[in-house]
């Protein structure tokens, strides 16, 4: 099997790295794991494995090539095979874009439907062009789906909306999720949706979290049976007070908040060479919002209490399914929580979502039976998963932190 | 009360609506009179006049020789002297035989004589295609007098505005080219009995929809209608707009139409080189819908070609229903 060789994303804000040498000749025979060639990113030489036996071959990267990572460099082929036909090197891919930036902007896609080449201009529609005006969008970032890449005024507001959710795809995650080439099925199509918006959002960030965050996941199960009793007592109190139903999302969330600052490899971001360790926990409340996922935030949750919490937690569940929430308030999280006990779903995973380091995935609460004295107990238990980026959290570590959350939610009366 | 009632549900064609405005106006002041080819005892060549010559005598029913010049000529003559002539053409590819008439004297005379005279003259004549009587009866030649100042052009395309603009016309005091289209001639329809006016220079939105403003006028508006009809089927809903009068443009409602749906798409039997279409694309350029425009304004016209006699061919040199359903479905569709 033919054997791409790429130049890898060492680091999480690399874009592009300097190909330093080749420690193999073309046409030489190399070993999984030996090393292959050097890389320099910005902060060090790397030496970079071979990831397959065979044949080196198709060698294109030279000496101080600046390269975008997930580029093809080399193949490696198995005797007898040749070169895959038309292998050319990938166009260029040149904005830089910023991982960890908080522009709000998304970055110019690779290529620019509504600009003739060479010229400069824009090809868009007078509405359109009178909308970018009018929402200050430069019409050249806009990708145009009219004929010959014309811009019009869908464009203009699909790209605003991407800005208004002020998540940034970048070209990094753009480039570890290439265009499979892989024959599509001969099936009839029922619709063809365009990979826009908050649709896009989520896939280039899920796209980037799975492929640069080694994840492990660690679950148990809670007993709910005081949490239930607290959530029977505070129910009305917390209704006459704050107007919105104590959930136990609200509880979990309280608990976590608490919880978390004891463990604060799970409430970091890894930024390049450093790893933040964040003293708030702004929390994430993943919600399904019509066909897709958006995360409004309760900022400072260590410090509120829990009817602060009810009460920021009804007031953004509302505002998201109005779709009245601002920028501000879904994005910025440090830790999320998702869950997806309404749908009868009793345990799950999830992908971390950045630049976070751990995702909470809960599950519903079951009837369980459970063994106690001689005897067998109906108890609600709920099952709580927590994913973690492996390159900073240890399983040890993810662990005290589930079981911290455990004891907490069973003896919840520390959390008023 | 009642009598209203089924006089609102009164059908007729737009053929009997011509007639009934004739009629009436001719009844209303005594200064109304046709004249034109066979209109008396044969009724005109569509029967548009029957009946008229044993109600009104052929002094006001006025037979006359072949001669498309004569006829214009007595009628701009007529006209100056105070009477209100109704000349009908028998074919509108004739009218190029009155041209001068119409162009050099009718259109001119009010203002090259300091307003002391006016040309109060409705010429009447059915046109377009469809009727297999090929390239020399089949002309839709309404762009010609568009470029002519001083007069009028106005193209009907219901009974119900077919007589109201009619008795419009009849009372204007500047000369009207008034096209009617032969085969719209048994289209039925709802017109009330008693006599009404519409003002000459006022569009009709005749479908409301957001996604594409189809202009058309005559025929095209049934036919556009009906495109409309189908595309709706389709999650594309059209506004056509029935110009109805060419000249006074009414360009505010066009405007408008387009400001909405940010897309136009104009329709004309007529060919498309130097047609009503060029006109009407560049009013809408050239207007406060330009900032809304979500694609090219497009056209659908004629084919310049002379109308074929051959019935398939001449189906082919002019837009029908399927040729405005793609076209419409196409530019709707186009970068959504």
């Amino acid at each position: 099997m033919v054997r791409e060789v790429i130049m890898p994303k060492v680091d999480m804000v690399m874009d592009e790295g300097t190909f330093v040498e080749w420690l193999k000749e073309e046409g030489e025979h190399v070993k999984k794991g030996e090393p292959l060639f050097i890389i320099l990113t910005d902060k060090a030489n790397i030496e970079i494995e071979a990831p397959a036996d065979g044949i080196l071959s198709g060698v294109k990267a030279q000496p101080g090539d600046v390269i975008p990572v997930t580029d093809v460099i080399a193949h490696i082929l198995e005797p007898g095979e040749e070169l895959p036909a038309g292998v050319k090197a990938k166009p260029t891919v040149a904005p830089r874009a910023d991982v960890s930036g908080d522009t709000g902007a998304a970055p110019a896609p690779p290529t620019v439907g509504g600009s003739e080449p060479g010229t400069g201009k824009v090809r868009a529609t007078p509405v359109a062009r009178r909308l970018a005006a009018e929402m200050g969008i430069d019409l050249a970032r806009v990708t145009g789906r009219g004929p010959r890449g014309r811009i019009h005024k869908a464009d203009v507001l699909a790209f605003a909306d991407r800005q208004q959710v002020a998540i940034h795809p970048t070209e990094v995650a753009r480039a570890a999720a290439p265009v499979l080439e892989v024959p599509l099925p001969d099936a009839r199509k029922k619709e063809v949706v365009p990979l826009t918006g908050p649709r896009k959002i989520i896939a280039d960030r899920m796209t980037y979290s799975a492929f640069t965050a080694p994840h492990i996941s660690l679950s148990l199960r809670v007993d709910m049976s005081e949490a239930a009793r607290l959530r029977a007592r505070l129910i009305q109190p917390l209704e006459e007070k704050t107007g919105q139903r104590l959930s136990f999302t609200a509880i979990l969330a309280r608990a976590v908040a608490t919880v978390l600052p004891r463990h604060p490899y799970l409430n970091a971001s890894l930024n390049g060479e450093e790893i933040i360790l964040w003293d708030d926990v702004h929390l994430g409340i993943a919600t399904s919002v019509e066909d897709y996922l958006i995360v409004p935030v309760i900022r400072e949750a260590q410090d509120k209490n829990l009817e602060q919490i009810v009460a920021e937690l009804g007031d953004l569940a509302e505002r998201a399914r109005t779709r009245r929430l601002t920028p501000g308030e879904m994005t910025g999280s440090t830790f999320t929580i998702s869950n997806l006990g309404m749908f009868d779903i009793e345990s799950f995973t999830a992908i971390v979502n950045p630049p976070e380091s751990a995702i909470l995935a809960v599950g519903k609460i079951v009837d369980t039976p459970v063994g106690e004295g001689d005897g067998i107990v109906l108890r609600p238990t709920m099952s709580l998963t927590v994913c973690v980026d492996h390159r900073i959290v240890d399983g040890a570590t993810a662990a005290r932190f589930l079981a911290e959350l455990k004891t907490t939610l069973e003896n919840p009366y520390l959390l008023i | 009360m009642k009598e209203n009632v089924e006089n609102r549900k009164r059908e007729i064609t737009y053929l009997e609506a011509v007639r009934e405005a004739m009629v009436q106006e001719m009844r209303r002041d005594p200064e109304v009179f046709l004249l034109g080819e066979d209109v008396g005892v044969y009724g005109g060549a569509f029967g548009v006049s029957r009946g008229m010559l044993e109600e009104f005598g052929p002094a006001r029913v006025r037979e006359t020789p072949i001669s498309e010049a004569a006829i214009a000529g007595a009628a701009t003559g007529a006209a100056l002297m105070g009477m209100r002539p109704i000349a009908e053409i028998m074919f509108m590819d004739f009218i190029t035989i009155s041209m001068n008439q119409l162009v050099n004297q009718a259109a001119k005379i009010h203002f090259m004589f300091g307003g002391k005279a006016s040309i109060p003259l409705v010429v009447r004549t059915p046109a377009g295609s469809g009727t297999g009587a090929a390239a020399q009866h089949c002309q839709s030649l309404e762009a010609l007098f568009m470029n002519v100042p001083g007069i009028k052009v106005v193209t009907p395309s219901t009974p119900y505005d077919v007589k109201g603009l009619l008795v419009a016309s009849i009372r204007d005091n500047n000369p009207v080219i008034f096209v009617e289209h032969k085969l719209l001639y048994r289209t039925k329809g709802s017109v009330p009995e008693e006599p009404y006016a519409i003002p000459l220079g006022k569009a009709e939105v005749k479908r409301e929809g957001h996604d594409l403003t189809v202009v058309a006028y005559s025929i095209m508006v049934p036919r556009a209608l009906e495109a409309a009809e189908q595309l709706s089927t389709e999650g594309i809903q059209l506004e056509v707009v029935d110009a109805r009068c060419l000249k006074p443009l009414d360009k505010e409602t066009i405007v408008q139409s387009v400001c909405k749906t940010g897309r136009v798409l104009i329709v004309h039997e007529a060919p498309v080189t130097g047609g009503v279409g060029g006109e009407l694309a560049a009013v809408i350029a050239d207007s406060e819908a330009f900032d809304f425009l979500d694609a090219p304004i497009r056209r659908l016209a004629g084919r310049d070609v002379p109308i074929p006699y051959n019935r398939t061919l001449e189906r082919a040199a002019v837009p029908q229903v399927e040729d405005i359903v793609a076209a419409a479905r196409a530019l709707a569709r186009e970068g959504r």
